[in-house]
């Protein structure tokens, strides 16, 4: 099942190219607003999931291209991220395991605009990333049964500005790195477990207008999905609603600037497309990691 | 007012040394969750303020020794912890970039709670006393010289953390399930007069060991308030914690009993429990105190050459 937020944060079940208004369904599910209504909702999956499959045949149909999609989960309990968890061209051996929190304040949707803040950082990145939302509450998870505690699946970017706070006594520096406004977008909808075969082999793509820049497989990640939810799960509870986002894959990383459109899509997933804005329009060469480094190589000077 | 929650998450306010029960007086605030509740009395409190006063002054309470508080912010969305923001009693003469990081939720203790110390092999386990500051609306982008209208109030927070698991993770070094002791209960901003020059005292078994003022902080208030919220936005009942001054760290350990106050924030009282017993020496970490303060350049944060 397919699960969206719409226009003035409807609940609703994707089917094809038509959403189905599943709000008066859900509507008894305590909550105050679309964040944990929507954490209420998988806390009570099982008692819903029925009625909901049968939203097509039960709810008003609206052709997907006339809604405004929102973000699936617009306030998480937390968003974890995994920390260089690829071998790729900035690791050449596996490391240890190791995340961060980012801001939940950072989150936006399908179709809104990354605003680059006016901070000193030496260069914006998008990071595309498998973001695997949690299914029930629970600590020290054995790997093997990770994906008991598995939901469903959705497109995240993690946004990243680098070289900021550098000297100060902790030289772990993601939350100025990582948890600006606008720096979490997420969607276009919450794709649920059972529709994703092996999310371990799934291939993750970004593209900046239009232009391929990541393009890998989540078969490179060096502690797979089960031990990855494990470790972090020893170390903070994981709850119902949390996004937990398996790292990326660096070659492919490269500047955000101002005017571009960013798409990104995990194989079933759907296209998640957002926009970037910056007052100061500073400008980057559009280069990927490992398009730098090919330059480095032949001499030519970046 | 000294704002609470007290048995079963039932909301309080304390009146000398009682507990007055408020869940009718704020019935109609919408709560799916105890920290709605909270959150949603901190956004709308010029409507409760007069009611409490009024009904707390006029009812006999529940003596504090026969209920148990619980964390005053059991869930906020953040979390913020300022890191290395104290010139260490003014041996950092020039202040370092700001920095921050965010600490799980889900670590929050209360009062008389046990931190569990993890099983793994971490150099040491040390405890960081620090003022924290409850957000009292929506804050984004806040000037400085407008940042204490956007504070609710202040409460003692314990940032308890793990060294040596990572060489520089604050996520694996902060984050462990009962790692952030809170309480015991949240106090209105009129009521502390300098939040700026607050002394910040925590004992292990009795012992002081860290014993600083918030007026050594490297970056005053509301500079940090405007930087932490020129990157996050923060909501009603968000916390952001100032950091700690290092020159008092030590060990925690199996059975210890840790004690922290801000000025009269009320005292904070948590166990230490850890099933592998291990044991550090008692003192305060003069390592870790030397290097931070830049008297030395290696050892501390876990490093100490000490048999740890």
């Amino acid at each position: 099942m397919k699960l969206a937020y719409f226009n003035d944060f409807n609940l609703g079940i994707i089917e094809n190219d038509y959403i189905f208004d599943v709000s008066e369904m859900v509507h008894d599910i305590p909550h105050l607003g679309p964040h944990d209504l929507i954490k209420g909702l998988i806390e009570r999956w099982a008692e819903y999931k029925d009625l909901l499959g049968k939203a097509s045949i039960l709810s008003k149909k609206i052709p997907l291209a006339k809604v405004h999609l929102r973000a699936p989960l617009p306030k998480p309990g937390k968003i974890i991220c995994m920390a260089r968890n690829f071998m790729d061209s900035q690791s050449d051996k596996p490391e240890p395991l190791n995340a961060f929190l980012k801001s939940p304040s950072a989150i936006t949707g399908p179709e809104t605009t990354i605003t680059l803040p006016n901070a000193p950082a030496a260069i914006f990145e998008h990071e595309a990333e498998l973001a695997i939302v949690i299914g029930k509450r629970a600590s020290n998870i054995n790997s093997k049964n990770a994906y008991q505690h598995i939901f469903g699946y959705v497109n995240f970017m993690d946004i990243s500005a680098r070289g900021l706070a550098v000297g100060n006594l902790a030289t772990d520096t993601f939350f100025p790195g990582k948890s600006w406004h606008t720096f979490a977008p997420i969607g276009p909808y919450i794709v649920t477990e059972d529709e994703v075969e092996n999310p371990q082999a799934l291939d993750v793509k970004l593209w900046v207008n239009r232009r391929l820049r990541q393009d890998y497989s989540m078969q490179g990640m060096n502690h797979t999905i089960a031990k990855s939810i494990e470790w972090v799960s020893t170390i903070t509870p994981l709850e119902p609603g949390d996004v937990f986002c398996c790292g990326t894959n660096h070659t492919g990383l490269g500047p955000l600037q101002n005017g571009d459109t960013v798409e990104m899509e995990i194989e079933g997933l759907g296209k998640l497309c957002v926009h970037v804005r910056d007052p100061l329009k500073r400008t980057w060469p559009p280069l990927t990691r490992a398009e730098k480094v090919s330059l480095k190589g032949t001499g030519e000077t970046e | 007012m000294k704002l609470l929650f007290f048995n079963n998450f039932i909301p309080g306010v304390l009146k000398d040394d009682t507990v007055v029960d408020i869940s009718k007086i704020i019935s109609d605030i919408p709560h799916v969750t105890a920290h709605d509740w909270m959150a949603g009395l901190i956004s709308n409190f010029s409507k409760y303020r007069d009611l409490i006063q009024e009904t707390a002054l006029g009812s006999s309470g529940i003596p504090l020794k026969k209920v148990r508080l619980r964390q005053p912010i059991p869930n906020p969305i953040n979390l913020v912890c300022m890191a290395g923001n104290y010139s260490e009693n003014g041996a950092i003469t020039k202040a370092k970039p700001l920095n921050a990081f965010l600490k799980s939720p889900d670590s929050i203790i209360g009062p008389e709670d046990t931190v569990i110390l993890p099983s793994q092999q971490a150099d040491i386990f040390h405890h960081e006393a620090e003022l924290a500051i409850v957000i009292g609306k929506q804050a984004m982008n806040v000037k400085a010289s407008d940042a204490y209208e956007y504070i609710f109030g202040y409460v003692n927070f314990i940032d308890i953390s793990a060294r040596g698991l990572h060489q520089d993770s604050l996520f694996i070094g902060k984050s462990w399930n009962t790692f952030g002791p809170m309480g015991p209960y949240l106090v209105t901003a009129d009521e502390v007069e300098d939040p700026q020059n607050l002394p910040v005292k925590l004992w292990v078994n009795g012992n002081l060991r860290q014993d600083y003022t918030t007026a050594d902080m490297g970056v005053d208030i509301p500079r940090t308030f405007e930087w932490v919220t020129s990157i996050v936005s923060l909501n009603p009942g968000d916390v952001l914690s100032c950091g700690t001054n290092h020159q008092g760290l030590s060990a925690l350990q199996n059975n210890d009993l840790v004690q922290m106050e801000a000025g009269r924030l009320g005292k904070l009282t948590v166990n230490v429990k850890d099933v592998l017993d291990r044991t550090w020496q008692r003192e305060i970490d003069k390592d870790t105190a030397n290097r931070v303060a830049e008297r030395t350049t290696t050892g501390g944060f876990g490093q100490s050459p000490a048999n740890f």
